[in-house]
C-alpha cells in the first residue's frame, strides 16, 4: 500500500446559496486548483464525486462525468460517484485514497457537493425520509430531526444527560464557527438562546439541528512521489474504517442511546493505527444534532459511556481540553450539505495542520486528526485518520 | 422563423416520489413480494414474520430470512399491547404528503420481549400530544386507512395509548 497525501483543499461558502449545483462544483474546483498552483490539470487521472441525492434535488444522475466536464478533467483511471447519504463525501475520499494507495491512480480529485435549498422545501423533507427504510420508517415521518430527538430522549432517560448539556455543544461549535468565514452560521450563541429557539422535535430545538445547506468542497490526493512535486505541506491519509451492524430499520437498531456501530468502528481504527483516543489532537465529528456529538465523545472513547454530557459541561472538547472537537464549528455552524460534509471535515484538518485558520480556532501542535462521518439514522459510521506523519513512517501511540 | 408552443398540463398525478405508501402493489411490475403484509393490514392485523427454520423473528417483512436464508417464513401477529420506548413530535419539516397532519407524534414501541423475542417498531400517533406521553406507557397498534388519491385505498398502522 502506497502512502497517500492530500496536497490541495478548496471550499465554497456554505449556506443558502443563490447558486446552482454546477456553480458550486465549479467554485470548489477553482478553489482547489488555486490551492495547488503547481498542478497541471492533465496530471489528474481520477475523479470521485460525493453526492447524496442529486437525482432528487437537481433531477440529475450520472453526475461524475458532468463534474469532469465542468472542471475540464480528462479521467483515465477511476471515476465514480459515491452515495452513502450524509457520508457520501467521506466515501469519495476513501475510494480516491484506495485508488492512489493501490497504484492505479497517481493524482486523484475528490469533489463533495450538495444543493439542498430549493423553493420546494417540503419536497426536500420528503427526500430526507429516504435515508431510513422508506417503506417502514420513512412512511411514519422519520426524517432526521425526529429520529435524533428519540436518541436524545433516550440518552437523557438512560444516562441523565441534561437539556443544558445538549445546548452546550451548540455553544462550543457556534463559538468556533464564528471564526470560520465559510460557515453558514457565524454568530455565537448562549445556552438560553439554544433552548429558547423554535421547537423542531422535542427535546431538539432549531439550534440543536444542523441546517439544510448548499455547498461544495474539493481535494487533490497524490502519491508520495507526486506529492513532493506539488506541495511542501502534505497531509497524509493514514487510515480509515466503516461499520454497519446489519441495521437499517428501527427493529434492528437496539437501544437508541448506544451507537454500537461507532464503538466498533473506533476500536478497529485504533487497532489499525495502534493508537489510543488520547493520541487524537483534533476530532472532526458528525454533529448533525447536538446529541450526536455527545454520543460520539462516548463511542469514540474520549469519555466513559454515558458521560458525554459531563464531558462538554467540563469543557473537555474545547481547544485546550482533552481533545479539540469540531474546531471548525462542525455541522452545526457550517451547515450540512450532505455530499460536501465529509470533504469539509478533511479540509478543516488540512487547514489546521497547515496553520491556515484564525488563531481563535487553531489547534496548535496537532499531528493526528480524525474525521467521523455518520450516515442516515446513525446506522452506518465512517472514520478516517489524517496526519502530518506518513502512514509508513509512524508508529502512533506506544 | 417557425416558433412553436408546447402546452403542458395544469396538474400532474401524485408522483410516486412523494407518495409515502407507494410500495403496496399486489401484482404487475410494481409488485412486492411481501404483499401479504398489506393484505393482513387490510384484514385488521399488523404482522411480522417468524422463520420456520431458525426461529428468528423478522421485521420489516422479507421474502428470505437474513439469518439462515430460509424461504419458509410464517406471519405472526404483532402483540396488541406494547411499551412506549421513545417518542417525539414532528413540529417542523414534515414530509410533503403528511404536512396537513403535523404536528404529530412519532414513536418507537417495543412489543413482546425485545430484542430476544419481540419487535421494535416505529409508528405515528395522532390522538395524543407529546406532553401527554411518557416512556413506558402501554400502547397498542391499530389500522390506518390511507384514502386517495382518487378511489385508491391502502392500509397502514398507527399507535395509540391504552
Ligand atoms: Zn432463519
Amino acid at each position: 500500500m502506497r502512502n497517500v497525501a492530500i496536497v490541495g483543499a478548496g471550499i465554497t461558502k456554505f449556506g443558502v446559496r443563490e447558486a446552482g449545483w454546477k456553480d458550486l462544483v465549479q467554485e470548489a474546483g477553482k478553489a482547489v486548483f488555486d490551492d495547488v498552483p503547481n498542478l497541471d490539470k492533465k496530471e489528474i487521472d481520477s475523479l470521485i464525486v460525493g453526492a447524496a441525492q442529486p437525482e432528487r434535488w437537481i433531477n440529475q444522475t450520472h453526475v461524475a462525468p458532468l463534474v469532469a466536464e465542468l472542471l475540464g478533467i480528462e479521467v483515465k483511471r477511476v471515476i465514480s460517484r459515491t452515495e452513502v447519504a450524509c457520508a457520501s463525501g467521506q466515501a469519495a475520499i476513501r475510494y480516491a485514497w484506495l485508488a492512489v494507495a493501490m497504484g492505479l491512480s497517481d493524482v486523484a480529485m475528490v469533489v463533495g457537493v450538495e444543493k439542498m435549498n430549493t423553493r420546494f422545501m417540503n419536497f426536500s423533507q420528503s427526500s430526507m425520509i429516504n435515508v431510513g427504510n422508506r417503506e417502514f420508517d420513512g412512511a411514519n415521518g422519520f426524517t432526521a430531526p425526529p429520529f435524533f430527538a428519540l436518541v436524545a430522549q433516550r440518552h437523557m432517560h438512560d444516562f441523565g444527560t441534561t437539556r443544558e448539556q445538549l445546548a452546550m455543544v451548540r455553544v462550543k461549535n457556534a463559538e468556533y464557527g464564528s471564526y470560520n468565514p465559510y460557515a453558514q452560521f457565524q454568530k455565537k450563541v448562549t445556552v438560553e438562546k439554544v433552548i429558547e429557539s423554535r421547537m423542531v422535535a422535542p427535546p431538539l430545538t432549531l439550534f440543536d439541528c444542523s441546517a439544510i445547506t448548499d455547498g461544495a468542497c474539493a481535494l487533490i490526493l497524490a502519491s508520495e512521489e507526486k506529492a513532493k512535486q506539488l506541495t511542501d505541506t502534505p497531509v497524509w491519509i493514514v487510515g480509515g474504517v466503516q461499520h454497519v451492524d446489519y441495521a437499517h430499520t428501527t427493529n434492528q437498531m437496539g437501544d437508541l442511546s448506544h451507537w454500537v456501530g461507532l464503538r466498533k468502528a473506533a476500536k478497529d481504527l485504533y487497532e489499525m493505527l495502534n493508537i489510543k483516543p488520547d493520541d487524537i489532537d483534533i476530532a472532526e465529528v458528525h454533529d448533525c444534532f447536538t446529541i450526536s456529538e455527545i454520543l460520539e465523545y462516548e463511542e469514540l472513547g474520549f469519555c466513559k459511556k454515558g458521560e458525554g454530557g459531563k464531558f462538554i459541561e467540563e469543557g473537555q472538547s474545547y481547544i485546550g481540553g482533552k481533545v479539540a472537537v469540531n474546531p471548525g464549528g462542525g455541522l452545526l455552524s457550517n451547515g450540512h450539505p450532505l455530499g460536501a460534509t465529509g470533504v469539509r471535515q478533511a479540509w478543516e484538518i488540512v487547514m489546521q495542520f497547515r496553520g491556515e485558520v484564525p488563531k481563535e480556532r487553531y489547534v496548535g501542535g496537532a499531528e493526528l486528526g480524525i474525521a467521523h462521518n455518520l450516515s442516515g439514522m446513525a446506522q452506518l459510521h465512517h472514520i478516517m485518520a489524517y496526519s502530518l506523519k506518513k502512514r509508513s513512517d509512524v508508529k502512533f501511540g506506544r | 422563423m417557425a416558433r412553436r408552443v408546447l402546452e403542458l398540463p395544469d396538474t400532474v398525478p401524485l408522483s410516486p416520489i412523494i407518495d409515502l405508501w407507494d410500495q403496496q402493489e399486489p401484482d404487475g411490475p410494481d409488485a412486492t413480494g411481501i404483499y401479504d403484509f398489506y393484505r393482513n393490514l387490510a384484514d385488521g392485523e399488523l404482522t411480522g414474520q417468524k422463520c420456520l427454520s431458525c426461529g428468528k423473528l423478522i421485521f420489516p417483512p422479507q421474502i428470505i430470512c437474513p439469518s439462515c436464508n430460509s424461504t419458509e417464513l410464517e406471519w405472526v401477529k404483532i402483540p396488541e399491547e406494547g411499551e412506549l420506548y421513545a417518542f417525539t413530535e414532528l413540529k417542523l419539516g414534515a414530509p410533503i404528503i403528511v404536512e396537513n397532519y403535523a404536528p404529530f407524534v412519532i414513536a418507537v414501541a417495543r412489543f413482546g420481549n425485545y430484542p430476544e423475542n419481540g419487535f421494535q417498531i416505529s409508528g405515528m400517533m395522532f390522538d395524543e400530544s407529546y406532553e401527554e406521553l411518557k416512556i413506558g406507557d402501554r400502547i397498542t397498534w391499530d389500522i390506518l386507512e390511507i384514502k386517495g388519491p382518487g378511489d385508491k385505498k391502502r392500509y397502514w398502522y398507527y399507535f395509540r395509548k391504552l
